[in-house]
C-alpha cells in the first residue's frame, strides 16, 4: 500500500480544527480520526481502471486512470465532475485524493464517554470502538451500542477505529451506526457558526455519504438516556466470527411500561439490507401499545422484512438478507424484552 | 522403535528464537545500497488485443532508471511443465486476465516507480471475455491461447480395471457432484524479490520462494543466461503453501531491471497483487459415480472433473492429473475411470496448493461413501475400515503403498473422538442442529519425478565438519518456507553424529548449494532427509576411519554419541589425541578434560589426518508407476494417510457453522520432530476449514477479483477455529529415513468432507457447492424444506 | 514537506523528520530498520504489523507517523530484556507456535498487551484477543496452548 501525498494538519483545539477546515475546504480535506476507514480508501490503486475511448467527448480520451475512486462510478456520474455548488466538489473530493487531513488525535474535548446530568449518554466523536466495547456503562444502559463495539472488525481495527469515524464514513453496514440509529442516537456537528443536533437516522444520504455540512465536524453522539423497562440488543451475522463486515446487522431497542407490557417504543435499525442503515418503521405501527408475546414478534418481524431494501451482493444475496432480517427481528426483539423486563 | 536421542522429541525449531526477536530476515527485510524500487503494470482488462505500449513519458519521469516491456524481455515462453510452455515475461501480443503483466519499472523510489507505471499507455482492442469454467470448451467461445483447442490445456482419460463389471457387481450406485471456487493461499508474507548483478554478470536473486532450483531453471531459460550465472537465494519465507513454488513475473522482471540498471532492484507484492498473481488453487467442478457391493466393498469409481485454472496453465497439468490419480487410495478400489479436463479462462492463472489436485475430489469421494454408508445402514466409519488398503498393496492405477496406517488412524480418531457414543447419539438427531462426521486422506510423499524430465537427483546434501573442529555444516538447496524442513535436516545430523542441535548449523534454500527440487509435493523430510542421514553417516564414517587409525582400533569398534567417541570394545587410550589438541589449544580456557575423547577433539584430529572432511547424500527415488500416459504423477516412494472426525453445531434459522472440535490422526511414518508433525496437521486443518466454509475468490463480470483482500478473502480467524486434535500415527516407512513420510498436505485431505459430512448430520441437508456459507446452507434447507421427498433421511 | 516527530521506541527516544503520510509502519521497517515489524496486508486485515502504541496494541500499516507523535511505541525488538526472551517468547518457541513467523511479531504485541491487562485469561478471551492477528500456518492451537502456559503463571512478568 502507497498513500498518496497529502499534508497532515494536527489542530491542538475544535476550533482551530474548524477553521483549518475552513480555509483548506476547496483544496480537498479530509478529518482523519482513526483511520481504519479512510487510510484504506486513499491508498493508491494496483490496477488502474480502464476507461475506454469516448467519440466526441474531449474529456474521456481513453486509456488507464489511476485513481482512489472507482472511475466508473465517477463516470457514470457526470454531474458529480460538473461543477455545482461547494457541497457537490466537496462530496466529490471525499472520493478523490485530498490534499489535506485534519487530524483530530490531539483533540481531548472529543473523547470519552460520560453520563450527562439528564441520565443521557454522550460518546466523544474520536472514542474507540475498543473503549465503548470495554465500557460498564454503555454495556448496562446501551446494549446494542455495546454488541456493536463488541463484534466490529477485529480488537485491533476496534484500539484504532472511533465511534465518529464508523457513522461518519456511513457505510450501511456499520455496526456502530446501526446500534446507534436503534438507540435514537443524536448527533453533535460542530461548525464555527454553533452547532447542531441531528437524529442519527437523517445522517446518512448514500452509501458513504452524509448530509454533514462541509464545514462541520461530528463531535459526539449522545444517546438518550433509556426509560425504565428498557433493553436493546444487536446482532452482527456475518461468515466468520471475528474481522467481517456484516452481511445484515440487527439493532433492537424496546421500552415497556411494565414488565410484562404494553410495548411503549421501539426501535429496530437495519444495516446492510439498503444504501444507508435503515430504522424499519413498521415496526413501530405493529407493536406500540401492544402485550410482547411470541406472535406479534413473529408479525412484527414479517412487517420488518419489507422495510428492507437489500441488494445481492458477493457479501450475500437479497433473498438471503431478507430472510435474515426477518429472522433476526424475530431473535432479537424476544432478547430485548427480557432485558426489558430486567431493566427497572 | 529404536530409541533415539533427539529424533521424534519436541525440540523448538532452529529458527524458533531468530522469529520470536524479529531478526530472522524475509526478503522485504533486506537492505542494499543504491537499491532501486521495482513496480508493474498490470492488466485492467480480462482480456483484450495490445495494439500499442507507450513508455516514452515513463521513461522520461525523473528518477526512472528503467522501464521494461516485452521488447526488452523477449518472448521466450516459459511456465511449469516443458509441454505447456504457455507464458512469457510480459504480455506481448495479449492480456489475458485483469492483472496481466505488461510493463515493469524500476526507480529510485516506490513512488516513483508507481508514478511512471501510471505514465505507461497501452491501447487495447478489448475482447470477449472467458470466465465460466464449465463452458470454457464449448464451440464458439473466445479462444484465449492459439495452442488450446476449445480451451483445454490438457485433459486425461484413464480406465483401470473395468467399471462395466464394477457397475455388474454393484448393489447401490450414486452419482454425485461437487463444485468448490478459486481459492487463494493467503500466506502471510507477500512475494518479494531482490536482484542483482555482480562485474562478472552473475545474477542472484533472493526471492520469497519455494523451489530456488526450479525458479533458477525458469531465470535462466526466459532470461538466456546460462544457468550457473544464476543464482537464487531463499531468505526466510513467510509461507507458501505452493503458489510460491513456480516462477513469477516479478520474479522474472525484477531480474531483468537489476540487468537493465546494474544495480540491485527490489520488488515487493501488495497483498492484492498475491491474489492477482494467484497460482493458487484452482475451480473444480466433480462428477463421481461410485459403486458399492451389498457388503459394502468398494467396486467402482467413474469420475469427471473439470478443473478452472484461469489464464495459464502454471502447475494445472499436474494438478489435473492429481484430481484423478489420488482417488486411488487409501481404499480398494479396483475399477476407476477418469476423463478430466484442464480448461482455460480469463480468471489469474491457477496452480499448486497444499494438497495438490485432490482436495476437492477427496471431499465429493468421502461424502459419497457417507451417503452410501447411509443407503446401507452402515456407520461410516465401519464402511471405510471395510475397504481400507494395509500396507504391501498396490492401487490400481500402480501406486504402491510401502506402508500404511490408514486403518490405526481411523480407528484412532473414531476413538478418541467417541465417534461411537456421539454418532449413535446422533443418528437420532439428525438435522437438529448438531453434527459429527469422519472421512479419509491419501496424499503422496514427494512427486516420482521432476518436473522437468529428468534422472537428475532430486536433492544433495553436503556436510562439512568445521575445520577447527566441533561442530558440523550442513548445505542443502532444501527450502524451509515455514514448514521447518532445516530443523529437520539439524535433528538427522545431530542424531547421526551424537552432536547438541546447537552445534550443528544448517544453510539452506540457496541454488549454489546443491540441487534440491524444493518445497513442494510434501517431499522434503522423505528426500532431503534421507540425503542429509548419508551425509551425515558418510561424515561419521570419515571421522571414525580417522580416529581409528590413529588410535589403532578398527572403527567399527567405534561410534558417535553425546558429543563424544564411544568405544564398543573397551577403553580407549586417547592420551596422545588428547596431548596434540591441547597444544594446538595453549592458552585456551574452555578445554576437554572428560574421561572420554570428545567430539572436538576427533573431528579436529581427523582433519590434522585427512583435511577437511566432507560428507555426501542424495537421493533420487528409483523408477516408478506405471506406463500409462501421465502415469509419473501420483506416484512417489511413499504415501501419507490421514483420518479425521470434524465436530460442528449449526444455527438452524442463519445458518451459521461452529467447528466445535476437530479430531485428526495422520499417518508420517515416523515423527521426526512431533511438534512440526501436529502444527502441520492443525495448519491443514485450518486451511481446510478455510476451504469448506468461507474462502472463494470472488469475481465481477468483468473478470476483477472482489475481493483480493484478506478482509474479504475470509481465512479463519482464532476465534472461528475450534481446539485442534492431532493424533499422531507411525507406520515406519521402509523408503523413508528412520521410517518417515510426509504430513505437510496430507493432513488437509479429510478435512473437507469431514467438516461436509458433520453439516449434513447437524442439517440433514448436502451441498454441491463451496464453500458452504451460511447462506447455502440456508437455501438448501429451504429447499428441503419445499421437497421433503427428496430428503435423504425423511 | 516533512514534519518533525519525536518519539520513543523500545526505550529510545528519536526526534524524525517524516512525511505526513508515512505510515509507523514504513517509520518502524524503513527509517529505524526495525524490520521486526512486519508487513502482511498494509490495510488493517492482518495484524502482522501490529506494534504497541502507549500500551495499545496498533496495527502500524494505518496508523501516520504523526499521529504517534510522542508516543511511546513497543516493537518485537524490545520484548527481549538483558539479551533473555521474554516468558511469552519463550513459551511461543517452546510450544512451537511458530511455523512461519510472519505472523509471530505482531501475535506477540498483541498478547503482550492482552496479559499485561489481564493476567490469567480464559481461552476464549485469548482468542478473542487476537482474531485480528492472521496466521496460516498453525491453526492458532500451539499460539493459543503458549499463550495459556504464560497465563496459566502467577510470575507477573510477560
Amino acid at each position: 500500500m502507497i498513500l498518496p501525498r497529502f499534508d497532515v494538519l494536527v489542530p491542538e483545539s475544535l476550533e482551530e480544527a474548524l477553521e483549518m477546515l475552513g480555509e483548506h475546504a476547496d483544496k480537498g480535506v479530509r478529518i482523519l480520526a482513526g483511520g481504519t476507514d479512510l487510510l484504506v480508501d486513499l491508498r493508491r490503486p494496483i490496477i488502474p481502471v480502464h476507461v475506454p475511448r469516448c467519440d466526441g467527448c474531449a474529456k474521456h480520451p481513453g486509456g488507464m486512470v489511476y485513481s482512489t475512486i472507482d472511475c466508473e462510478l465517477w463516470l457514470s456520474e457526470p454531474t458529480a465532475h460538473a461543477g455545482g455548488s461547494l457541497r457537490n466538489a466537496l462530496q466529490d473530493s471525499r472520493r478523490i485524493s485530498p490534499q489535506y487531513l485534519i487530524s483530530l488525535h490531539l483533540l481531548r474535548e472529543l473523547k470519552g464517554i460520560k453520563r450527562l446530568d439528564n441520565g443521557s449518554l454522550y460518546i466523544g466523536a474520536t472514542t474507540t470502538i475498543r473503549e465503548i466495547a470495554h465500557s460498564e456503562k454503555v454495556r448496562r444502559c446501551w446494549t446494542a451500542l455495546a454488541e456493536g463495539a463488541d463484534n466490529l472488525g477485529s480488537p485491533l481495527v476496534r484500539n484504532r477505529g472511533t465511534l465518529g469515524g464508523n457513522i461518519a464514513n456511513a457505510r450501511p453496514a456499520a455496526d456502530m451506526f446501526v446500534p446507534t440509529i436503534g438507540l435514537n442516537g443524536i448527533l453533535k456537528l460542530q461548525s464555527l457558526g454553533g452547532e447542531r443536533l441531528l437524529p442519527a437516522r437523517d445522517f446518512a444520504s448514500g452509501p458513504g455519504l452524509t448530509v454533514i455540512e462541509p464545514l462541520e465536524i461530528l463531535t459526539a453522539v449522545i444517546y438518550p438516556a433509556p426509560l425504565s423497562y428498557s433493553g436493546s440488543s444487536y446482532y452482527k451475522l456475518a461468515n466468520r466470527k471475528a474481522l467481517e463486515i456484516s452481511t445484515v446487522g440487527v439493532s433492537v431497542s424496546l421500552t415497556l411500561e411494565a414488565p410484562d407490557g404494553p410495548i411503549t417504543d421501539v426501535r429496530v435499525a437495519l444495516g446492510a439490507v439498503g444504501p444507508t442503515p435503515i430504522l424499519a418503521e413498521s415496526a413501530k405501527g405493529i407493536l406500540l401499545g401492544e402485550t410482547p408475546d411470541e406472535p406479534l414478534f413473529k408479525k412484527a418481524a414479517q412487517a420488518i422484512r419489507k422495510d428492507a431494501r437489500p441488494i445481492d451482493d458477493h457479501r450475500g444475496s437479497a433473498w438471503y438478507r431478507s430472510n435474515m432480517v426477518q429472522l433476526l427481528s424475530e431473535r432479537l426483539l424476544k432478547i430485548a424484552y427480557i432485558r426489558a423486563k430486567r431493566n427497572k | 522403535m529404536k530409541k533415539y536421542s533427539i529424533l521424534n522429541s519436541r525440540v523448538p525449531r532452529v529458527d524458533a528464537v531468530d522469529k520470536v526477536t524479529g531478526k530472522a530476515l524475509y526478503t522485504d527485510d533486506i537492505k542494499m545500497p543504491g537499491i532501486l524500487i521495482g513496480a508493474i503494470l498490470h492488466s485492467p482488462l480480462a482480456h483484450a488485443r495490445i495494439l500499442n505500449i507507450d513508455t516514452s513519458l515513463a521513461e522520461r519521469l525523473p528518477g526512472v532508471k528503467a522501464v521494461v516491456t516485452h521488447r526488452e524481455a523477449g518472448t521466450t515462453p516459459y511456465g511449469v511443465s516443458p509441454a505447456r510452455y504457455d507464458e512469457t515475461i510480459f504480455c506481448h501480443d495479449k492480456v489475458r486476465y485483469v492483472g496481466d503483466e505488461i510493463a515493469a519499472v524500476a526507480a529510485i523510489d516506490l513512488d516513483t516507480a508507481l508514478e511512471a507505471v501510471s505514465l505507461i499507455k497501452v491501447d487495447f482492442e478489448e475482447l470477449p471475455v472467458v470466465l465460466d469454467g464449465r463452458r470454457a470448451m464449448e464451440e464458439g467461445r473466445p479462444l484465449l491461447h492459439d495452442i488450446y483447442k476449445n480451451n483445454i490445456c490438457a485433459e486425461v482419460h484413464w480406465h483401470f480395471g473395468d467399471i462395466e463389471q464394477g457397475k455388474k457387481e454393484s448393489y447401490i450406485v450414486r452419482t454425485d457432484h461437487l463444485t468448490s471456487k478459486m481459492q487463494d493461499a493467503a500466506f502471510l508474507e507477500p512475494q518479494s524479490v531482490i536482484a542483482e548483478v555482480d562485474s562478472h554478470g552473475n545474477l542472484t536473486m533472493w526471492s520469497s520462494t519455494q523451489a530456488p532450483h526450479y525458479i533458477q531453471r525458469t531465470l535462466a531459460m526466459a532470461l538466456n543466461i546460462p544457468l550457473h550465472k544464476v543464482r537464487v537465494i531463499k531468505p526466510a519465507v513467510g509461507g507458501g503453501f505452493g503458489p510460491k513454488a513456480s516462477c513469477s513475473t516479478a520474479e522474472l522482471a525484477t531480474c531483468l531491471l537489476a540487468i537493465k540498471t546494474g544495480k540491485p532492484v527490489k520488488l515487493t507484492f501488495d497483498r492484492e497483487q498475491v491474489f492477482l498473481h494467484s497460482r493458487a488453487r484452482h475451480q473444480f467442478f466433480h462428477t463421481m459415480t461410485t459403486g458399492v457391493k451389498k457388503d459394502g466393498t468398494l467396486a467402482f469409481l467413474d469420475h469427471q472433473c473439470i478443473l478452472d485454472g484461469g489464464a495459464y496453465a502454471s502447475f494445472g497439468i499436474a494438478t489435473i492429473y492429481y484430481a484423478g490419480s489420488l482417488l486411488g487410495g487409501p481404499y480398494r478400489l479396483k475399477n476407476m475411470k477418469y476423463d478430466g479436463y484442464r480448461v482455460v479462462t480469463n480468471k489469474p492463472a491457477c496452480g499448486a496448493q497444499r494438497g495438490h489436485g485432490a482436495v476437492i475430489a477427496r471431499a465429493l469421494f468421502e461424502v459419497q461413501l457417507d451417503r452410501i454408508a447411509e443407503e446401507l445402514g452402515t456407520d461410516p466409519i465401519e464402511l471405510r475400515l471395510k475397504n481400507v488398503m494395509e500396507a504391501g498393496e498396490t492401487t490400481c492405477n500402480e501406486l504402491f503403498v510401502s506402508s500404511f496406517g490408514m486403518r490405526e488412524a481411523l480407528e484412532a480418531v473414531r476413538d478418541s473422538a467417541a465417534w461411537k457414543k456421539k454418532r449413535s447419539l446422533s443418528g437420532k438427531t439428525r438435522g437438529q442442529g448438531r453434527g459429527i462426521g469422519a472421512a479419509c486422506g491419501f496424499f503422496v510423499s514427494g512427486a516420482g519425478y521432476p518436473i522437468y524430465r529428468s534422472r537428475t537427483y532430486h536433492c544433495t546434501v553436503v556436510t562439512k565438519v568445521d575445520d577447527v573442529g566441533g561442530g558440523v555444516t550442513v548445505s542443502s538447496g532444501a527450502a524451509d518456507i515455514g514448514q521447518g524442513s532445516d530443523t529437520v535436516l539439524a535433528m538427522i545430523t545431530a542424531e547421526e553424529l551424537g552432536l547438541p542441535l546447537d552445534d550443528v548449523k544448517v544453510i539452506s534454500g540457496d541454488s549454489n548449494l546443491s540441487v534440491d527440487l524444493g518445497a513442494y509435493s510434501s517431499r522434503t523430510t522423505l528426500m532431503t532427509g534421507a540425503a542429509c542421514r548419508d551425509a551425515a553417516r558418510d561424515v561419521k564414517r570419515q571421522i571414525l576411519e580417522a580416529i581409528a587409525g590413529v588410535l589403532c582400533v578398527p572403527p567399527e569398534t567405534l561410534d558417535l554419541k553425546d558429543g563424544k567417541v564411544e568405544s564398543l570394545s573397551g577403553e580407549l587410550d586417547f592420551s596422545k589425541i588428547r596431548e596434540e589438541y591441547l597444544r594446538e589449544h595453549k592458552g585456551f580456557i574452555d578445554l576437554p578434560n572428560e574421561l572420554c575423547l570428545t567430539f572436538r577433539e576427533a573431528s579436529r584430529i581427523a582433519f590434522l589426518e585427512r583435511g577437511s572432511i566432507v560428507g555426501v547424500g542424495m537421493y533420487r527415488p528409483p523408477p516408478l508407476g506405471g506406463s500409462f500416459k501421465g502415469a509419473t504423477v501420483g506416484t512417489s516412494p511413499a504415501f501419507g494417510c490421514s483420518a479425521q472426525v470434524a465436530e460442528v453445531s449449526v444455527d438452524l434459522g442463519t445458518g451459521e457453522i461452529t467447528v466445535e472440535n476437530i479430531t485428526g490422526a495422520h499417518d508420517c511414518g515416523f515423527a521426526i520432530n512431533r511438534t512440526q508433525v501436529e502444527g502441520q496437521m492443525q495448519g491443514s486443518m485450518m486451511m481446510g476449514m478455510g476451504e469448506a466454509l468461507m474462502e472463494q475468490i470472488i469475481y465481477d463480470k468483468k473478470g476483477r477479483i472482489v475481493n483480493a483482500n484478506l478482509a474479504e478473502y475470509k481465512i479463519p480467524t482464532a476465534m472461528d477455529m475450534p481446539h485442534l486434535e492431532a493424533i499422531i500415527v507411525e507406520s515406519n516407512e521402509p523408503h523413508g529415513p528412520y521410517g518417515a513420510k510426509e504430513v505437510g498436505e496430507g493432513a488437509i485431505m479429510p478435512v473437507i468432507p469431514s467438516i461436509l459430512n458433520a453439516v449434513y448430520d447437524a442439517t440433514g441437508v448436502r451441498i454441491e457447492e463451496l464453500p458452504l456459507t451460511p447462506e447455502r446452507l440456508v437455501a438448501a434447507m429451504e429447499e428441503a424444506k419445499k421437497k421433503p421427498s427428496l430428503q435423504e433421511n425423511p | 514537506m516533512k514534519k518533525l516527530i519525536s518519539l520513543n521506541v523500545n526505550g529510545i527516544a528519536h526526534e524524525l523528520a517524516v512525511e505526513p503520510r508515512r505510515t509507523l509502519l514504513e517509520l518502524l521497517r524503513e527509517d529505524l530498520g526495525l524490520t521486526g515489524t512486519k508487513k502482511g496486508c498494509g490495510i488493517g486485515d492482518c495484524g502482522a504489523c501490529t506494534v504497541l502504541v502507549d500500551g495499545v496494541a496498533t496495527f502500524s500499516c494505518l496508523t501516520l507517523a504523526i499521529q504517534v507523535n510522542g508516543c511511546s511505541v513497543e516493537t518485537v525488538e524490545g520484548l527481549t530484556k538483558d539479551g533473555k526472551l521474554s516468558r511469552l517468547q519463550q513459551a511461543f518457541v517452546d510450544h512451537g507456535a511458530i511455523q512461519c513467523g510472519y505472523c509471530t511479531p505482531g501475535m506477540l504485541m498483541t498478547t503482550t498487551e492482552l496479559l499485561r491487562r489481564n493476567q490469567h485469561p480464559k481461552e476464549q478471551e485469548i482468542r478473542k484477543a487476537i482474531s485480528g492477528n492472521l496466521c496460516r500456518c498453525t491453526g492458532y492451537q500451539k499460539i493459543v496452548e503458549a499463550i495459556q502456559e504464560v497465563a496459566r503463571s502467577e510470575n507477573e512478568e510477560i
